[in-house]
């Protein structure tokens, strides 16, 4: 099969997925209480009270009101957020640009730091570089992400002053528009360093605590992979060949180690956006997860639902482009199989 | 280069011996002590001849193989002792390669000595030609020797082929690694082009790969290029591949066993290389492509004046395609002699199990497992030779000391205290090459 046709096929079902996610997520979350609280204040009466239910049909069977709620998600409405006291459409965009500019710069660092600490590791089995890296990747494995954010907060921001938190210098951000809500694209639009430094300075803490443990299940994956096909009798017929080290590393052994990698990066790629909830938390960074965490506690059951319909569309998304980077990468791959 | 002249008068004395290896040791590390995968072994290799190699599992055939090319893994391996001396050639500068009168048509000539420059000085012992020891020579020189002088084939070209690059990819390896200067003048491109040349010898790094990938230096990059894959598709048109031009883009699986069994000797080959390694080369192939293939080898062979070291199992294989054969036993040589006389007058006791294997006299298929027993633990072994304890002749001095290497008649010589006695040939006669 072509890869072409393979992803048609695959976007094809997609929807059905997707619908199949939204039931099993709405009759959960209605199972879990009544969203009417975050409707409610305490001047309200009995009728008035009365009138919500029926405004938003929660009175109804479950079915129907499935039904209410994928009707207004249709035609654009995914109703009424309480925690920020507007509609959800509004606020989507800027905490979904928040929250993937953090999520996109800690898995920039998980892939390149994870790939080359993997390499490096692979490449010098049982030498101290490798021992080194060993050490450096089971702590990241191990220490929980809440912990090490922490301590990055104590010692870089409280004690050192070195890194700000937040997502940005209210000054510096009122200075340039933001027609992406990433900040660091939109102040490279605006051409301005300043801007530029300002969203890359704020990012870089929350980034490395979030992007730590993905670094380190990269880094062992690709170093356990390269050091199996550093056995290969490829390798050492490209040896034979009179190659240098460098490209029997890089041209022949990298590359097929790169493929169970692959996979494992777009694992992790879950793992991060689950992470951004902890670390939007911690580093007050206003995205998608904090938001989330808020709608939680509040039970603001529209937002709630924005936010996994998101969540699961994107992993969906994810494993798609996993699958066509495995079968590019490894030509023995059949699709569809 | 040559460093310690007095064990290497057998080379330099002799102008038809292009490699030659005296007292070889190549020990393995083991958990209960030190293997002796290959102890102490003595051969020359012709030029242009065939040598077989047998002996039955794990008697060191392959290990002496990758010692050639300095491959053996260290650790756990360690080489123990000894020398592998080689004479490379050089690319004929009369025909460029291809073949002519003065260099016999095999498109090579010797290589002078790089001491006098080919007058002829101590250091080549007068031959003017450059003599090294493979196992000394520094990383780089070994490294422009590997694929291009002395060059291998795998026994599973299935697993010795990369599948994630094409034929093409894997061939042109060898030419970027070995003919730069050829690439560039089949390209028409100034050897002084940096840009092009590092490109000729696949040294580009990303940013210079961008650089070459817009147009106005694009034009010599594709220029490159297109001499590469003539190179290529020259190298596999010489194995009989039906459209090279198409088989060049195909990955390794989309191949079947012979073709990549082609593609990985058309690789082998691309340098015209003085010494081919062949180790099992038809071993993982059905029944039916092994004698194709191994024709093949021979043509090939034949028309290069390539000198090949052939490992096998099989003896009725190594009868057809070689001019002489070394027995190995455990780590040790016991029996060298042409094919002729090792068939017509097999005299190690070792080398007459082995044939009594040979199919035709009970056994399955020339495999060599017929003996009674397997080859002994190689950790750490007691002088003596190694066959005691198998061997049906064995006399009580065989437990005592190692058997030398006697010569019988002319080319044949054993290390068996019965049937090859030291006291009487060895006196009146000193073992030459054995
Ligand atoms: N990488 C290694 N590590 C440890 N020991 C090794 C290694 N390679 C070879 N040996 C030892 O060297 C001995 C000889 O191995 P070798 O591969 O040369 O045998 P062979 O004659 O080629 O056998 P076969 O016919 O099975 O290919 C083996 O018995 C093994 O004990
Ligand atoms: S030396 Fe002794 S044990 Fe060894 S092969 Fe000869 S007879 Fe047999
Ligand atoms: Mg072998
Ligand atoms: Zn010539
Ligand atoms: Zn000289």
């Amino acid at each position: 099969m072509q890869i072409r046709d393979y992803i048609l096929r695959r976007l094809m079902v997609l929807p059905l997925l997707i619908i199949g996610t939204s039931i099993i997520v709405f009759v959960l979350t209605r199972v879990g209480g009544s969203p009417i609280g975050i409707y409610l204040s305490h001047e309200m009466g009995p009728e008035q009270v009365q009138q919500i239910r029926e405004r938003f049909h929660l009175d109804d069977p479950l079915p129907v009101q499935y039904f209410y709620w994928a009707q207004g998600v249709l035609s654009g409405d995914f109703g009424w957020s309480g925690v920020s006291a507007a509609p959800v459409t509004a606020v989507f965009p800027s905490k979904l640009a928040a929250t993937m500019e953090l999520a996109i710069a800690s898995g920039i660092v998980a892939v390149v730091l994870g790939i080359w600490m993997g390499t490096v590791a692979g490449a010098r089995r049982n030498k101290w570089p490798d021992h080194v890296i060993r050490v450096v990747s089971i702590a990241g494995a191990s220490l929980p992400l809440f912990w090490f954010a922490i301590v990055l907060l104590i010692v870089f921001w409280v004690h050192l002053g070195w890194f700000p938190i937040g997502r940005s210098d209210p000054v510096i951000f009122d200075s340039i528009a933001h027609p992406t809500g990433f900040y660091t694209i939109d102040a490279l639009i605006a051409l301005s360093p300043r801007a530029f430094w300002d969203a890359i300075w704020h990012l870089i803490l929350p980034a490395i605590a979030l992007g730590y443990g993905a670094t380190a299940i990269v880094a062992r994956m690709m170093r356990s992979s390269l050091v199996e096909e550093l056995q290969e009798d490829y390798v050492e017929a490209a040896r034979a060949k009179g190659l240098p080290e460098r490209l029997v590393l890089k041209r022949h052994a990298r590359r097929n180690a790169l493929i169970p990698t692959v996979t494992v990066i777009g694992l992790t790629f879950g793992f991060l956006l689950q992470g951004t909830v902890v670390a939007e938390i911690i580093f007050r960074w206003p995205g998608l997860g904090r938001w989330m965490a808020d709608a939680v506690l509040r039970g603001d059951q529209a937002t709630i639902m924005a936010y996994v319909m998101f969540a699961s569309i994107l992993f969906l998304f994810v494993n798609l482009v996993v699958d066509v980077v495995y079968a590019y990468l490894d030509r023995r791959v059949v699709l569809g199989e | 280069m040559l460093t310690n002249l007095e064990e290497h008068d057998a080379i330099v004395r002799a102008p038809d011996v292009i490699a030659s290896v005296r007292d070889l040791k190549i020990h393995f590390r083991g958990k209960r002590g030190m293997v002796h995968a290959v102890d102490g072994i003595s051969f020359d290799i012709r030029d242009g001849e065939t040598l077989g190699l047998v002996g039955e599992t794990g008697c060191g055939k392959s290990v002496t193989a990758r010692a050639f090319l300095r491959l053996v893994q260290t650790p756990p391996g360690v080489y123990a002792g000894g020398s592998i001396t080689f004479r490379p050639r050089r690319v004929c500068d009369d025909c460029s390669g291809v073949g002519c009168r003065e260099c016999d048509g095999t498109g090579r000539v010797a290589a002078h000595c790089p001491a006098c420059g080919g007058k002829g000085c101590r250091t080549c012992g007068g031959t003017g030609e450059e003599t090294v020891d493979l196992l000394s020579i520094p990383d780089a020189q070994m490294r422009a020797l590997r694929g291009n002088r002395i060059a291998m084939i795998f026994q599973d070209p299935g697993k010795a082929l990369n599948p994630g690059l094409t034929v093409r990819d894997q061939i042109s390896e060898v030419f970027l690694q070995h003919r730069t200067a050829e690439i560039l003048a089949a390209a028409g491109v100034s050897p002084n082009d940096v840009l092009l040349r590092r490109q000729a010898s696949q040294k580009s790094r990303a940013f210079e790969k961008m650089l070459l990938a817009v147009p106005p230096l694009r034009s010599g990059r594709n220029r490159v290029d297109a001499a590469l894959d003539t190179m290529v598709a020259d190298a596999l048109a010489q194995t009989q591949i039906p459209n090279p031009r198409k088989v060049m883009d195909r990955y390794p699986h989309e191949l079947s066993g012979g073709m990549r069994q082609r593609v990985m000797i058309a690789q082998a080959l691309a340098c015209n290389p003085d010494l081919l390694i062949a180790d099992e080369p038809t071993t993982a192939l059905d029944v039916t492509v092994q004698a194709r293939i191994l024709e093949l080898i021979r043509e090939l062979q034949q028309r290069h004046k390539t000198a090949v070291l052939y490992i096998s199992h099989d003896l009725s294989l190594v009868r057809r395609v070689c001019d002489r054969v070394m027995v190995m036993y455990a780590g040790r040589v016991a029996e060298t002699a042409t094919s002729q006389q090792l068939f017509r007058r097999p005299t190690h006791p070792y080398t007459r199990g082995l044939l009594g294997a040979l199919p035709g006299r009970g056994a399955h298929r020339g495999r060599l497992a017929a003996i009674d027993g397997t080859v002994p633990e190689l950790v750490d072994p007691p002088a003596a030779c190694r066959f005691v304890g198998r061997c049906p002749d064995e006399v009580a001095a065989c437990s005592r000391t190692d058997p030398p290497m006697v010569e019988i008649e002319p080319e044949h010589a054993a290390a068996c205290f019965v049937h090859a006695p030291p006291g009487k040939a060895a006196a009146t006669r000193p073992v030459r090459t054995p």
